[in-house]
């Protein structure tokens, strides 16, 4: 056996995007001399928290198999910003009532996706693509485009901070450790890393497919709707486009974070990497002042040169 | 090729010899189209809102037959196009667009205007030189806002910008605006710009993520949309919030109201005011009544707000919506004539 220096010190894949991380906050703060360094880390996480909650939606459907992606996340965050905030009505009394209604709203709208997938045998990538502009018009003409303000201890709570470390952030640390035990402890994680390599195997091998397909769907569309409502509580308002950029975003994450856009293969700690990373990339850029075109020619190239870089491990096994 | 300028020239020429004929034109059998592209936020909400309160009246009241809207879902080209070229086969008289790209759609824009249909564009203008063109003086927008940030702050300081969105023509003249302006004004120092693109939750994350890297900024000069989320990204930060222009925003005036009862905060607010959908329907009305003397690009002013009087207007701002003014048929012939002396 040759021996490959890259598996025994970087053989997780998800050590590339910490690394990318770190590198990119490096060069912010080299270029401040310092200054700011930590004001930076806080508004990472804090911001970083919505990415990888889009992301674990996303991570759980990407992993299904080669096709499977759910392209509603946007409309589906959006719409549930609405619901949230007008349930809550500015009231702190029904904060639950408003986060039960966005949840609900994105199981819906999960259900929505796999009847759409099952029942009329749509490909995931239009059905998904689909049911988005039917949530959008369904969202603009529940919400009419305003934007409504969360009560205040709604606001207070989604950005509060404990010694520089946002809460959502250490609550969102937890979640993700809960779904890491989903993904590689439970029959139904097991059940959607099996169905990702080998569908057919794994139907042979007594995994009630269609069940687990259904489940992975509601449970994205669910999650959409906790991040829609986090969203519209941090931002101050809901918005039908305050889920456009987590299109991108949500997949970025995942494949960043070293889960195989092929299925079977997920990978949970790199979605915080990918997600950090993604944020420092942007606080870098706008710390530099680059104008708009460059920002996005240096994104762009960047992710690329991630995957690159996170995908050498994989080649060699 | 000659044949076609020959007819073209001489249409208006027949069209103008038979409004002579009726004595005064009469638009009350004409049909004007609304061609919109979008609808997802507070200020296409508001446009269309007062869009349909002028318009419904104007049906009502026979100054035209039909004044219907059309919106696209998506923020597409080739769908609009589309919805233009639907829109010409249904034999509107008028056609009144708030577009998705200033050249794309010219094509149709133009086989409309062949087709003998008067275009008026706002908002999202067309270049097609046979179309109408109804545009805000951003660039004294732009301008003003640093002027106003020189009258409270003599010993100027260093100022965050927050661009709209990249690539259009209202972002580039705001900016050349406040460019201008901080050049007259060298006490002032641009010290970073972030794209918030007109949007409250974009704003907030560019400058959340910049503001670590800054120091002390006095003034935040911005395009509207953007300045509540400029807001909280300062308090988010723990630092106290520098005077922030607004841009006619309910959240923005109501944070404004809250704040200056608490401390005095000052600043100014102006926008585009979305009720300029209004201005373009009579804009159309009056060229389909038989005006010849409308020039092709107006130029109209924003609608602003100051510390005496924003508290007036909030109350009569939806919760979540924009600041917007409605204008008669009046307001458009006053609106023009103040062009006509340009």
């Amino acid at each position: 056996m040759k021996f490959d220096w890259r598996f025994n010190v970087f053989g997780k894949p998800w050590i590339w995007s910490y690394l990318g991380a770190f590198l990119v906050w490096l060069a912010a703060i080299l270029f401040t001399h310092g200054y700011g360094a930590g004001g930076m880390l806080t508004a990472a996480l804090a911001l970083a928290v919505f990415s990888v909650i889009a992301g674990v939606a996303q991570m759980f459907v990407i992993t299904l198999g080669p096709g499977n992606v759910d392209l509603s996340l946007p409309a589906n965050i959006g719409l549930a910003s609405a619901v949230a905030m007008k349930m809550m009505n500015g009231s702190d009394s029904l904060i639950a009532v408003g986060f039960l209604a966005a949840l609900a709203s994105g199981v819906c709208i999960g259900i929505f996706n796999y009847l759409l997938i099952w029942l009329l045998r749509i490909p995931p990538i239009i059905s998904t693509l689909s049911a988005s502009f039917i949530i959008q018009s369904a969202g603009i003409s529940y919400g009419r485009g305003l934007q409504i303000k969360p009560p205040p201890g709604y606001a207070e709570f989604t950005s509060a901070q404990i010694a520089g470390i946002p809460f959502l952030a250490i609550g969102t640390a937890i979640f993700t450790i809960g779904i890491g035990v989903i993904l590689h402890r439970t029959i139904y994680g097991r059940s959607v890393l099996a169905i990702g390599q080998n569908t057919r195997a794994a139907w042979l091998a007594g995994v009630s497919v269609e069940r687990v397909r259904l489940g992975t769907y509601v449970l994205s569309g669910a999650l959409g709707g906790i991040c829609g409502s986090l969203l519209a509580g941090y931002f101050r308002g809901s918005s039908l486009e305050i889920g456009d950029e987590y299109l991108l975003a949500s997949i970025a994450v995942v494949v960043i974070g070293g889960t195989s856009v092929s299925g079977g293969k997920a990978n949970v700690p790199g979605l915080w990497g990918g997600a950090l990373f993604l944020v420092l990339l942007l606080t870098m850029l706008n710390t530099f002042g680059v104008s708009a075109g460059v920002r996005f020619l240096v994104t762009g190239l960047v992710i690329i040169g991630v995957i690159v870089a996170a995908g050498g491990p994989r080649s060699v096994r | 090729m000659k044949r076609i300028t020959y007819s073209r020239a001489l249409l208006p020429l027949l069209a103008s010899i038979a409004l002579i004929g009726v004595a005064q034109a009469d638009t009350k059998n004409m049909r004007i189209a609304f061609s919109n592209n979008y609808a997802g936020n507070s200020w296409r909400q508001a446009m269309l809102k007062s869009y349909d309160i002028v318009t419904k009246k104007a049906v009502t009241d026979g100054v035209v037959a039909a004044a219907d809207v059309f919106t696209t879902a998506d923020k597409e080209v080739p769908t609009q196009a589309a919805q233009i070229q639907n829109l010409i086969l249904q034999g509107y008289n008028a056609i009144v667009i708030n577009a998705s790209s200033p050249d794309a759609l010219n094509g149709a824009i133009k086989q409309a205007t062949d087709a003998g249909i008067v275009v008026v564009s706002f908002d999202g203008i067309v270049t097609e030189p046979s179309a109408w063109r109804v545009v805000v003086d951003f660039k004294d927008y732009g301008e003003q806002e640093v002027v106003h940030l020189a009258g409270w702050l003599p010993k100027g300081g260093n100022l965050l910008e927050i661009r709209g969105l990249a690539g259009t023509s209202i972002d580039d003249a705001i900016h050349a605006g406040i460019q201008q302006g901080v050049s007259k004004h060298p006490e002032f120092k641009i010290v970073n710009s972030v794209e918030g693109d007109w949007d409250q939750t974009t704003a907030q994350k560019a400058v959340a993520t910049v503001l670590p890297s800054l120091p002390e900024i006095v003034g935040v000069v911005d395009q509207g949309g953007d300045g509540y989320g400029a807001a909280q990204a300062f308090a988010g930060a723990g630092r106290k919030e520098p005077i922030i222009i607004m841009g006619n925003r309910q959240d923005e005036l109501a944070w404004w109201k809250e704040q200056k009862a608490k401390n005095g905060y000052t600043t100014w607010s102006a926008s585009i005011a979305p009720g300029v959908s209004t201005l373009a329907f009579w804009v159309a009305q009056q060229i389909l009544d038989g005006r010849k003397d409308i020039p092709h690009d107006l130029l109209v002013p924003y609608l602003a707000f100051t510390q005496d009087d924003f508290e007036a207007a909030l109350p009569s701002i939806p919760v979540g919506g924009v600041a917007s003014h409605e204008y008669t048929q009046e307001d458009a012939k006053k609106a023009i004539e103040a062009n006509m002396k340009k």
